[in-house]
């Protein structure tokens, strides 16, 4: 108790360079703070931006369909998994897809077409495919007043066709009796851009696509949207735990985007880099007033040792300043960073000039108040504090009376 | 004695498989191959398609004038009645009354099932004479002929050899077997149910088994036939393919 006493007196008694002390530090954790915020925000809202686009956060599939996909690896009985899938709290949205590639006919020519049957109304809820929609109608169940079902096709297709809305759109596939499936629909929607993933889609209602395939109630993925995107491993490895459909392969964005992932990995290191360059001149920061003090203090140190104190207790005396300092840095430059990082993430930072992710513009910089954007900058405060002083308060510890006192 | 039994099994094992003279295999091969032809025909038969992942049933109707000319018009199931398959000489379209639309088979697509069948296009379309095309040896077993076809050398096929095995006292194909160049076994056809149509005898039922894909079947079995009908020639003709049947 004694020595907390002595530590805070010394803080307290030169006030100045304590402030400076405090001001550089807490400027550092500032830094850091707000660059995690920075880093992890813009990560995670591109991330949700990237999975909400066609993605989703969760996938299910037949087997290996993901890797090795074929028209006969199909997810039966997709209604009764997909109301079990929308009974779980971290499940948003559950869309059924159906996939069949095509070769399309518009007026004179004809190009082959990625054809995917959707649930119009599970899809909306889990993607924003609906926001990307440019002309036209988003598609619906059933028929239209003409007796077609209606199709969305993407820009480019819609160019190459040379179709537009209204437009009879042919569509000629393998279905899934072996039969070879054909059929006219009628274009309501044109979609995406043409740098968009669904430049040469064409989509169309589920119940329209099993028809047009000759299935049943069957589908080829199931995309799930969860609260939050760092919810995907965990929902996975539940899932595999209870392995309700031993047939199905249940996989999280990281693995389905595994190259996004990775790419994304590899510029978060080299942002860990800079982060590291900040941390370091910090610690620089620390190590020159610590140092200082101690220097300062030398004849001091002589008394206090003359008197017959320790030099184990001058060690921990000299820490526990240093360490008072580095929390009262935590506590004041968390009172700056805070508000500053829930502006961030509420408002965000507008960009110049706004970047096009395929349909989806992604406007602002956001930010995110998280246990690491907070948290990571104390600990590294702390431990570089800490790690720094042990060294002038060996030096003082080590000292002999003789010697200090006559400085 | 036991030279002369030696000499006796000799002879016979020699007789046993012995190579015909080409004229007697040229015959049996030129009766195999004349067995379905005519001048014309009109067919009903029924198609089923066995894979792993699915099987199919569908009836057909077929029209055939000598080896060029063929036309096939499915009649059920109902979600595919009416599409319809032409060909003329070595050209081939596919007609899909939904969408009304006749697609050519290109030559890149004649190796390609025909409806999802073990039939490939050119199995159809390629309706060759074998005695024309191939050089054709014997060999008699028990109760068979075995018939080995070598292409000549100006034969354009995909087959290095075919085989076809023919009963001995009824003169009807059973099995049919292709081999690819390096005289693997590709796929055999089985032929059954020998019946008469229009006073010709016939095996009603073929079956085509690939070997190179596990579990797939085709049978193509004869409803009814008629040989030798004057056939009108409109039937073989772009504009027929394109006609709306019900």
């Amino acid at each position: 108790m004694l020595i907390l006493k002595l530590a805070l007196r010394n803080v307290l008694r030169n006030r100045r360079r304590s402030l400076l002390t405090i001001i550089s530090m807490g400027g550092g954790y500032f830094l850091l703070s707000v660059m995690a915020a920075m880093t992890e925000g813009s990560y995670s809202n591109m991330i949700d931006l990237f999975t909400r686009d066609h993605t989703g956060h969760v996938q299910v599939h037949y087997g290996n369909y993901l890797t090795r996909p074929s028209l006969y690896k199909t997810i039966n009985q997709s209604d009764l998994i997909i109301s079990n899938l929308m009974e779980k709290e971290q499940v948003i949205a559950a869309a059924p897809r159906i996939y069949g590639p095509s070769l399309a006919y518009g007026k004179s020519k004809s190009f082959p077409a990625n054809v995917i049957g959707i649930h119009p109304d599970y899809e909306s809820r889990t993607t924003l495919l609906s926001a990307k929609l440019q002309q036209g109608v988003f598609i619906k169940e059933g028929m239209n007043a003409d007796g077609y079902y209606p199709a969305m096709i993407g820009v480019t297709l819609s160019k190459n066709l040379n179709v537009t809305l209204g437009d009879e759109l042919i569509l000629i596939s393998q279905g899934i009796d072996g039969s070879i499936a054909n059929d006219i629909f009628q274009i309501s929607g044109i979609v995406g851009t043409e740098t968009s993933h669904e430049r040469l889609n064409v989509y169309l209602s589920l119940s329209a696509m099993s028809q047009f395939l000759s299935m049943g109630n069957q589908v080829h993925e199931i995309a799930i949207r969860l609260q939050h995107q760092d919810q995907a491993i965990d929902f996975v490895n539940k899932m595999d735990k209870f392995k309700l459909h031993r047939s199905l392969t249940y996989e999280p964005w990281q693995v389905v985007e595994s190259a996004f992932f990775n790419g994304m990995k590899a510029d978060k290191t080299g942002n860990y880099v800079s982060m590291g360059i900040i941390i370091f001149i910090v610690a620089i920061g620390v190590l020159n007033a610590i140092l200082m003090s101690t220097l300062e203090r030398t004849h001091e140190f002589g008394i206090l040792k003359a008197i017959g104190t320790r030099p184990m207790g001058i060690f921990r005396l000299i820490l526990l300043e240093s360490s008072l300092l580095a929390l009262a840095s935590c506590f004041i430059g968390a009172c700056f960073s805070l508000p500053v990082n829930y502006w961030m993430a509420a408002e965000g930072i507008p960009m110049p000039t706004p970047i096009d992710m395929g349909g989806v513009v992604f406007e602002t910089m956001l930010g995110e108040v998280s246990v690491f954007s907070m948290g990571m900058p104390t600990l590294v405060v702390l431990f570089s504090t800490l790690l720094v002083s042990v060294v002038p308060a060996m030096r003082a510890s080590q000292i002999s009376p003789t010697e200090a006192m006559r400085n | 004695m036991p030279y002369k039994i030696l000499v006796l099994t000799f002879v016979y094992l020699i007789s046993s498989g012995f190579v015909y003279a080409d004229d007697k295999a040229a015959d049996l091969l030129k009766k195999v191959d004349e067995l379905y032809r005519a001048h014309s025909a009109v067919a009903t038969m029924e198609m089923k398609v066995v894979t792993p992942n699915w099987q199919r049933t569908m009836t057909l109707q077929s029209w055939s004038r000598g080896l060029e000319d063929t036309f096939i018009r499915i009649l059920s199931p109902k979600k595919d009645r009416g599409v319809a398959t032409l060909k003329l000489d070595k050209e081939m379209w596919n007609y899909f009354p939904k969408i009304n639309k006749v697609i050519k088979v290109p030559p890149s697509m004649m190796m390609g099932s025909w409806m999802g069948s073990d039939f490939t296009n050119d199995d159809l379309v390629r309706e060759v004479s074998l005695v024309e095309e191939y050089h054709v040896s014997l060999y008699e077993g028990n109760s068979i002929y075995t018939l080995v076809l070598m292409p000549k050398n100006d034969t354009v096929t995909v087959w290095g050899k075919i085989e076809i095995d023919v009963v001995k006292n009824s003169l009807m194909p059973i099995e049919q077997r292709y081999f690819d160049e390096k005289q693997q076994l590709v796929r055999s056809m089985v032929f059954d149910k020998v019946k008469p149509f229009s006073g010709r005898l016939i095996p009603s039922r073929m079956t085509m088994i690939p070997h190179n894909k596990q579990g797939n079947s085709t049978t193509v079995e004869y409803i009814n036939m008629t040989f030798d009908e004057t056939l009108p020639s409109h039937i073989f003709s772009l504009r027929h393919l394109q006609k709306r049947f019900n």
